[in-house]
Formats: structure tokens, sequence, C-alpha cells
């Protein structure tokens, strides 16, 4: 089997890439950069035609792939529409023209993510994907927007992956920022601000393991497409306020969280003169409410985290290399 | 380009001296005959001056013999830039760069030397233009049934040979043509200080609005795809005017039919339709229910104006497909020559039975036609100071996505079979209401020609293809080049 994985230079990408070849597959990471954790890395685009790809090389990769991962898209609360739509609406379109040129292709593995589901209300499950939710930001609208372009492909063998935040230390050991996503609450956090989280932050996070996400990533290559969803996160389920305080601990700081509106609104009010990113403040209530049964569909049920996945994913920031956006330290 | 020619050019206004062909450039026929320019020039030039009255009140710079908003030089349309400049100056917050680049393809602005409103004149043309824009409804929906019926009554005079019939219709129908005229100039003006004023407000409540603005103005549905219906036949249905030039009732004839080409007319094509949720409707639940609020109903109103922006051009259409089918029965009713009628202005035709020695004019109007013609006429002219000068090279400007959207296909023009294996983008000088049919067998639009308020930037905007206009780039593309778009950013790649 020759597997593309396009993103595979990314936090999930490289990862995947791993996962893959040690499970003895032929990888392409195709990226930006080129570079490649394992496999071959090959220089590409989504956002472009036949991403970015031409001549021999183009018709060399589409005669042997028989699977094609698509990973890419850094996970960005912050983005507009117009690099949103990119990404997810023109990238999967692009990848969708691509699978369907080659010949041998056998699945189709669309890695989404939970947060599709928006401010979804009722509970929703593997089958749903719109049901009437708002969107937070413009990167949740994206995710949505692929899922949906992916769903409506039907003349394609396809598996849609759903994960939460995915956390823990790199298995290809590059450095960990701290700039999207939930980990751009930590140098707020660790600075000793009060944070608002309705319930005191008592209510299901859906993070995983990037570990985990990639073992189920392998799953579903070696698992024939039938135009399926699965939804993997930490079995263990732990809060929001849980995951804030692992991260946390290794630094030897307990993080201040209130369940004060006041507080959230005053946040709100000065969250870019503290460097916090206002979109994060959107995740401060409970999410949605997942169909606790979304991961029997799993063939073999769901893959563990790694034990203290969130301790090392804070101990993973305090290494020099990582990158905490300019805060304190 | 030369001197003027007496027997069909206007007189230049003697303090707006720079015209543009600017929007109607990029649709309507490069030279109008005499004919059309007097249904299409002179009852716009009546429905500005009427806008002027009723928002500002009687404005010495908006009267005179002169014609003030229009020009017809070398028998080409233009508009008046030094006045629409002016008349921008006369709302708030509007300068005179929002109208260039709404409709003069972001051209240099020129200087005005006319005084300007007051702050409080200003202030007290705002409600007045919005009780302008809350009228055009009701006006909209009478022009339509009045419309209507004017065809039904050209349509009997035609099948009797009514003489009677066919004068009342062309009686009849200038006052329509004077009203229909009157609510395009309304929604095309009040687009602009409609669009500034959202700007203005979005830029505070959404940060980031210039990314977000093409979401949002998108009119919900157009009259054209209802009027591709009836295209065809030659019943005087409501769409049958979209087989004919838009703009020129003499397409059929020499010297006229060259510059009054049309695309090819198919099934039509629908909307992109898909199952997911549009990008404005998501900004709206990102918004909050008060911002939300203010937003969409902002958003609203534009893509309402827009909508009715084009139902007025095609009520206008209609009617000079009215001229256009009715003028040679009456020409031929009053025995006079087939080729004479497109020489004469309708006010002179309309006269032409009691006053017979008007036919006369003609020979003399036609050499000076067929002179006009043979010189070419820029797309910018500066008229001030009496010599003709070229006031801005022809070029396009920098290209613009006016539609937001990426996407890659082949090059297609509209006279090409479509393949439907691959994506295609439709490339072409310019684009009208006539590629509406088109718009749903392509991924995508790219023009030399157009501005943010063109006809196709609305047109594309409600079938959700990505657009770009003022793409140097289009003359040297070929069918099945293989070529990127953003309608986002504007940019142009050929692929490899």
């Amino acid at each position: 089997m020759s597997v593309l994985v396009l993103g595979g230079s990314g936090y999930l990408g490289r990862a995947v890439c791993l996962e893959l070849e040690g499970a003895g597959l032929d990888v392409v990471a195709l990226s930006r950069s080129g570079s490649a954790a394992a496999g071959r890395g090959l220089r590409g685009d989504v956002t472009r035609h036949n991403l970015g790809l031409f001549g021999d090389e183009l018709a060399e990769l589409q005669a042997e792939v028989t699977h094609v991962v698509g990973v890419f898209g850094s996970v960005d609360w912050d983005s507009g529409p117009a690099q949103a739509l990119d990404v997810h609406a023109t990238g999967v379109r692009n990848v969708l023209r691509f699978s369907r040129a080659c010949p041998k292709l056998e699945a189709l593995v669309h890695v989404s993510s939970l947060l599709a589901f928006g401010r979804a209300e009722g509970r929703v499950g593997n089958r749903e994907l719109y049901v009437g939710q708002d969107f937070r930001n413009w990167y949740e609208y994206g995710k949505y927007h692929a899922e949906a372009l992916v769903r409506e492909a039907e003349d394609l063998p396809f598996t849609v992956l759903r994960f939460g935040p995915l956390l823990g230390p790199d298995p290809a050991g590059h450095a960990l920022g701290a700039g999207d996503g939930l980990l751009a609450a930590v140098p707020y956090l660790l600075q000793g601000y009060p944070v608002h989280l309705k319930h005191g932050g008592r209510f299901p996070s859906y993070v995983g393991d990037v570990v985990g996400a990639a073992e189920v990533v392998a799953a579903a290559v070696r698992t024939p497409a039938t135009g399926a969803t699965w939804t993997w996160f930490d079995p263990a389920l732990p809060t929001v306020a849980e995951v804030m305080h692992r991260l946390c601990r290794p630094w030897g700081v307990v993080p201040k969280i209130v369940d004060s509106a006041v507080v959230g609104r005053v946040q709100r009010l000065v969250a870019s003169r503290i460097g916090l990113p206002k979109a994060l403040l959107d995740y401060a209530e409970p999410w949605f409410d997942l169909d606790p049964s979304v991961m029997d569909t799993l063939p073999g049920g769901p893959p563990a985290c790694r034990p203290g996945y969130l301790a090392g994913t804070g101990r993973a920031l305090l290494e020099p290399e990582a990158d905490l956006q300019g805060s304190f330290t | 380009m030369t001197g003027r020619f007496p027997e069909i050019d206007i007189d230049p206004h003697p303090r707006f001296g720079v015209y543009s062909a600017g929007n109607l450039g990029e649709v309507a026929p490069q030279r109008l005959s005499p004919m059309s320019w007097s249904l299409v020039g002179t009852p716009m030039e009546r429905g500005t001056r009427r806008l002027v009255r009723n928002v500002w009140g009687e404005r010495a710079w908006a009267q005179g013999d002169h014609y003030v908003f229009l020009g017809y030089f070398g028998c080409r349309p233009y508009h008046n830039l030094s006045a629409y400049a002016h008349l921008s100056r006369q709302l708030p917050r509007v300068r005179p760069e929002d109208v260039t680049a709404a409709y003069f393809e972001g051209v240099e602005s020129p200087p005005s030397a006319a005084a300007r409103e007051s702050r409080l004149g200003k202030a007290a043309a705002v409600p007045r233009l919005v009780r302008e824009l809350g009228r055009l409804g009701p006006t909209l929906r009478r022009l339509e049934e009045d419309v209507y019926v004017l065809e039904s009554l050209a349509r009997t005079a035609i099948t009797l040979r009514s003489e009677a019939g066919l004068t009342e219709t062309v009686l009849k129908a200038a006052d329509l043509l004077d009203d229909a005229w009157a609510a395009h100039i309304v929604t095309t003006t009040g687009l602009v200080p409609l669009t500034v004023l959202q700007r203005s407000l979005n830029d505070r409540v959404l940060g980031r609005y210039g990314e977000v603005e093409p979401y949002l103005n998108r009119p919900r549905e157009l009259v054209w795809s209802r009027l591709h219906r009836f295209a065809g036949g030659d019943d005087l249905l409501p769409g049958e005017f979209l087989d004919s030039s838009f703009y020129e009732v003499a397409d059929d004839r020499l010297p006229w039919q060259p510059y009054a080409v049309r695309h090819r007319v198919v099934a039509e094509g629908t909307a992109h339709s898909s199952g997911v949720l549009d990008p404005a409707e998501a900004q709206w639940g990102m918004l909050g229910k008060t911002r939300g609020r203010i937003v969409k109903s902002l958003a609203r109103v534009v893509g309402e104006t827009m909508a009715s922006r084009e139902h007025s051009k095609s009520l206008v259409m209609r009617l000079l497909h009215v001229h256009r089918r009715v003028l040679p029965h009456l020409a031929a009713a009053w025995n006079t020559d087939d080729d004479l009628w497109p020489y004469l202005t309708i006010e002179e035709f309309r006269r032409l039975y009691r006053e017979p020695g008007l036919a006369e004019r003609v020979p003399a109007r036609r050499a000076a036609v067929e002179s006009a013609l043979r010189t070419p006429m820029p797309e910018h002219l500066d008229m001030t100071g009496g010599v003709p000068r070229v006031w801005a090279d022809d070029l396009p400007k920098k290209a613009r996505g006016v539609s937001p959207g990426k996407v890659t296909g082949v090059v297609v023009h509209a006279e090409d079979d479509f393949p439907e294996d691959v994506p295609c983008i439709l490339v072409c000088e310019s684009a009208d209401a006539d590629v509406a049919p088109l718009l749903g067998y392509v991924d995508g639009v790219l023009t030399q020609r157009g501005s943010d308020m063109s006809h196709i930037a609305i047109l594309a905007r409600e079938y959700h293809l990505p657009a770009v206009v003022g793409c140097a780039l289009v003359k040297e593309l070929k069918p099945n080049d293989m070529v990127t778009i953003n309608g986002t950013t504007g940019e142009v790649y050929v692929e490899q």
C-alpha cells in the first residue's frame, strides 16, 4: 500500500507518518516545506491545482497511491474566512479531484474535527454534521465545510475521522507551540490571571493524544472505506479544568479557574491587552452534547492515550525550543 | 481622436469635463446608434436629474441645456465622470474613489470645481435617499405590470399591423422608459453610500470586514434566471430581449450589428447549489444576536438593492426591445425607408409623421456617423479646454476579486463547447446579464473589464462563483489553458 499523507509535516501529520511507516506502509508526506518525519517528503500545496504537482511527478504519484490521508490545515481559531476556506474548501476540492485521478485508490481518509459541530444543540453523534449549529469562528466553519464536501463525494471510498483538540509530546521530537487552540490559554494561566469557565470547567474537553489519533488514522487506512464517520478522543474524557491543571502542573502552577460571568466579561474586554486570544473565550462554556456511544464504531475499540500525555504536553512546553508566543517566560 | 461631429455629438459640459465609458463600456456596445442613444442616454440623464432634485433639491450644477451626467461622442456613450465624482461629494463619508471603484474600474477621479453641499445639506440628503430607495419595491412592481401590458399591446399591434396601436406603444413607452431608467439610477447611486456605510459599520463590528464583505453582499435571487425561461421566440415575451443586444435597438442592421455581439444562449444552468451552509449564514452565528442583526439587516438591504438594480435594468431592456420590434413596423406604416430610423432620435421619430422633413436630416447624419465610426474613441475622455484628450489609459487596472472563492479550471469562452469532466473558467472581455445562462455550467469567471458593482460581479455572487475582473491576462488566455483564480484576492495564476 502506498499512502499519501497531505500535511505530513504538521503536528498530526508527523505522528501519522511515523505510525504508518511503522506499520510497514510506503509513505509519501506532502507539505509546503517538503519535510517528512518518516517516509518520503514531497513539496506541494493542497490549495493549488493538482496539489501543486506537475508532469511526471504528478502522474507517477497518482499511478501508485492507494490511500490518501488528509491531515492538512493548522488549528487557527483566529483565521478569517478567506484563509479558512482556502484550506478547507479549495484544499479539499483539490484533494477530491486528485483522488478521483488515482486509479488504484482504495480509501480517502479525511481528518475532520469535533469542533465542526460548533455550538450544536441537542445530542450529536457520528451521523450528524449540520444540525443548525452556530459556529464560533471560521476554523470551525472551515472544518464543517470540508467534511460536508467529503460527505458529498459519494463516488469516492472515504472515511471521515473526527478528533477533538490533540495534545501530547510530539512523537517526532519537534518543539510544541502554544499559539493556537487550547494551548493558547497556557501562558495566560501561568501568569496567574483568573479564568472564567462555566461550571468551573467541569465539562468534557474531548482532547486526545496525538499518537492515539495517529493509531486511529492507521486503522482507517487498514479498514475498507465505506463512507463511515469515526470519532475518537481520550476515553478517560478529562474535563477542561482537568486538562488545564495537568498542563500547568510541570510549571508548579495551579490555574485560577472561576465560574464568574463578570470575570468572563472583563476577560473579553482586556483580552487583546493581556495577550489572550479572544477566540479562546468562546470555549468557556460546554461545547456540545456528544453521544457517548460514538466510539463504539471504531474497529477493535478506541486506542488508549499515552499515560501522562497531558502533563507531558506541559513539560514539552517547558523546553527552551517551545514557542509560548512571547509570554513572560 | 479628432474633434466633434456636430450632427451627432452632444456639447460637452462646460464644468464637468471628464468622461468615462465606465460601466457602460463594460456592457454596452462600443458605439450606439442615435436612436439607441436617445433611448439610453437621454432618459438616463433625466432619471439622474430627477434623483438629484428629489434628494438635494434644485441645484444649478445638475440643470441646464447641457447633458450633465452622460455624454455621446463619436457615437460612443459615456458617463460624465466629473459629474458623478461631484455627486459622490454631496453625501457624507462618500468619496469619488468609492464611485470609481464601484463602477469605473478604479480609474483616477477628476477634481471637482463645483461647490459642495454644506454638512447640513449632506446630512439632509441621507433620509431623502433612503426614501428613494424605499420606494423602489412598489415602483418596480408597478413597472413590471405596465411593461407586461405594453408588451401585450405591442404584440397585438404588430400582429394586426395597426398603425394606431404601434404609435400608442411608442408613446406609452416613453414614460415607462423614463421611470425604469430612474429606478435604475436610484439603485446604482444608492449602492455606493450603502456599501460605504456598511464598510464603516462592519469595520467596527466585524474587525476584518474586507474579507467578509463579498460573502455577505449576495443577492438571493436575480431576475435573470426567471427571464431566461422566456428567452427565444418572437412573441414579445418578457425574456425575448435576451437574444438581442442589450442597448442597441438596431442591432440587426449595419453599421451597428458588429458592435452588438451577443453571447450564445443555451439552456439555463442553475446557480451552483450544494448542501453546504453558506459562509454568510455562518457569519451571522459568530456575531451574536445584536451584532448579527445589525450586520445581517444591512447586508440584506445591499443585497436587495443589487437585485433591484438588475430588475430595473431588465425592465429597461424589455422596453428597448419593444422599440426594437415596433420601430421598423411603424417606419413601414409611415412609408419611411427602413434604414432611416436608427439615425433619428426617438423624439425626432415621434414627430416624423407630422414633420416628414425630418427625414432629410438623415443623409448628413449618416455621413457623420460613418466618419465617427472610423475614429477610435478612448475609454476615458477629457473634454476640458475644448480640445478632446485621453484622460487615463485604457488598460485594465489591477485585477480585483469581486466574488470570493478560489478555483482552478480550464479556460472557456462563451462561444465554446464546455467540457463536462473538468472545471471551467468563463473568460471574456466583459460580461453582462446575458452570460447568466452560462454561469450554471462554469466554476469561475474571469473578465478583462469590470468593477466592484459590475453586473458580472453581482451575478457571480448570486451563483456563488469566484470572479476576478480587470485582468490584463485575459487577452492572452486560450481555450483549454489551465488557470487558477482567487475571487477574494484577485490573484490569477496560469497553471503549467
